[in-house]
């Protein structure tokens, strides 16, 4: 049984590989489908843009407020803006925004590609020699490519403005000595390791909910197992991954841990 | 030609298809007859490619199938057209955008001229009115008629193939759909359809073929499966026995 079973997690380990690199190969190969591509970032830019702006408001705010609380009795407040910039451009824009596009985006594309599995669309696809991996996966990879990098830096924007509300009207400190940090930490550096990590992070989501989505089996029951396995695995493979790229970064651009 | 050769297959160990053996030419009317679970959509699945077998031979014109790849498979499946149980019309495409969807990945022809060669095959299935709905807006006979219409549409198929085109329907669309299919075939082209209605079977079909635990029980014409004294094959029919009577059989 455990050998039927490790023999499973190999197959699908490679199948998911093999997903992962045609889909990303589809990208500079034909046929290319604008269409669904711009489809797919409308639905995963434009459609999650309000709840990046209203989960970033509130964690830049609720940063901000633990900061400025934990500082002041050191006497340390003024370094409020320096250390919430460091962590939300590094650290926890990028993640939370993830974290935000895989409950929103991942779940619907794993759902979406499972359905149509369980509905035979995929079967039809590929009775009319249509690639489902060109057709379905490229357009969600290229739209993740592109569109998480930007709601993440919208997310990291609206995160710093919300630790700004706290700072200055809240705990009262100097507006301008605030941007002032912020302006410090907004080194190429920084701003490297923060914009990297969604594009990884974007295609980990991607190929995962996809692998998922086109993997379901068993009708309604395995839908929703296939939904929920593609969204924890996704948040299982975005703090991993978040770990190692920090790691990695951190060697990369020369900073002693 | 479609052959299989001692083709077997499972799901899960569970033994759906044992050392099936059959040969169907494109020309022919032939009806995959038997209970749920019993093989019958696995039969098309297989015919297409879409499944493997875990060992026999499929020979589409000749052409072993078994070891294809998914690329290499593209040349046999372009000889079918399917209509999946259910219609398997794509969601996020309205009617004419399903219809045309071959016509649009395969063809050079210009927007207007899909426009006029989707119209005509809405006419020809009867739902020209329903052009711009969206499959979740059509009834379930609509339903099976676009994705036949979307059938007709593929790239100059051999050969159809049903999957239940009459299940879930009343008996007046049930009806209408076998003329539907019948029709079609008029032009030499034939059909393989999968179904667990004898009745519908015996409307469209010549050829019959009975599926029970793996194996085909019964390979024959209309007189052979109405005559057939197997009793797997007379429970099938034992429902169905008052309007066999009626009709004479």
């Amino acid at each position: 049984m455990n050998t039927l079973r490790l023999k499973g997690l190999v197959y699908d380990l490679q199948e998911f590989y093999l997903l992962s690199a045609r889909g990303l190969l589809g990208i500079v190969r034909r046929p290319f489908y604008f269409n669904d591509t711009i489809e797919q970032m409308d639905y995963a830019g434009a459609g999650s843009f309000f709840i990046i702006v209203l989960v970033s408001l509130f964690v830049g705010m609720a940063l901000s407020l633990q900061l400025s609380a934990e500082l002041s009795i050191m006497g340390l407040k003024t370094y409020t803006g320096k250390i919430v910039g460091i962590s939300i451009i590094r650290e926890l824009g990028p993640m939370v925004v993830a974290l935000v596009y895989t409950g929103r985006v991942g779940a619907g594309i794993a759902s979406e590609l499972g359905s149509m599995v369980l509905g035979h669309q995929v079967d039809t696809l590929r009775v009319f020699g249509v690639d489902p991996i060109k057709k379905l996966v490229t357009p969600r990879i290229i739209s993740s490519l592109v569109m998480l990098p930007v709601l993440t830096i919208i997310g990291d924007l609206v995160s710093l403005l919300g630790s700004y509300y706290i700072a200055v009207f809240i705990s009262h400190q100097s507006s301008t000595f605030f941007w002032s940090s912020i302006r410090q930490v907004l080194t190429f550096q920084n701003v490297f390791s923060g914009s990297f990590k969604p594009f990884i992070f974007g295609f980990l989501i991607t190929c995962i909910c996809c692998f998922m989505g086109l993997s379901t089996k068993g009708g309604s029951q395995g839908l929703r197992q296939a939904t929920t396995q593609a969204v924890v695995l996704s948040i299982i493979a975005i703090i991993v991954f978040d770990f190692v790229l920090t790691r990695i970064l951190l060697y990369v651009l020369g900073f002693s841990v | 030609m479609i052959r299989f050769d001692q083709v077997s297959f499972a799901y899960n160990r569970n033994n759906v298809l044992e050392d099936v053996s059959f040969t169907v030419d494109f020309s022919e009317r032939v009806a995959i007859l038997g209970g749920s679970g019993y093989g019958k959509t696995t039969i098309l699945k297989l015919i297409l490619g879409l499944i493997r077998p875990d060992s026999g031979r499929i020979l589409i014109d000749g052409d072993d199938i078994t070891g294809k790849t998914e690329d290499e498979l593209r040349v046999p499946r372009m000889k079918f057209s399917i209509v999946f149980q259910e219609g398997a019309l794509f969601d996020s495409l309205n009617v004419k955008e399903n219809v045309a969807f071959c016509l649009r990945e395969y063809s050079r022809f210009t927007e207007e001229e899909i426009d006029q060669r989707v119209r005509e095959i809405l006419r020809i299935v009867d739902v020209e009115d329903a052009i711009y709905l969206k499959p979740e807006e059509l009834s379930g006979g609509m339903h099976r008629r676009v994705a036949i219409a979307r059938a007709l549409a593929g790239c100059n198929p051999k050969m159809f193939l049903y999957d239940e085109p009459t299940s879930g329907l009343d008996p007046v669309n049930a009806e209408n759909i076998c003329k539907l299919i019948v029709d079609l075939a008029k032009d030499g082209k034939g059909f393989m359809v999968v179904t667990h209605k004898v009745t519908d079977a015996l409307k469209v079909a010549e050829r019959f073929m009975f599926l029970k635990d793996g194996k085909i029980q019964l390979d024959g014409n209309r007189k052979e499966l109405v005559g057939s004294a197997d009793p797997d094959i007379q429970q099938f029919f034992s429902e169905l026995r008052p309007g066999a009577e009626r009709r004479g059989l």
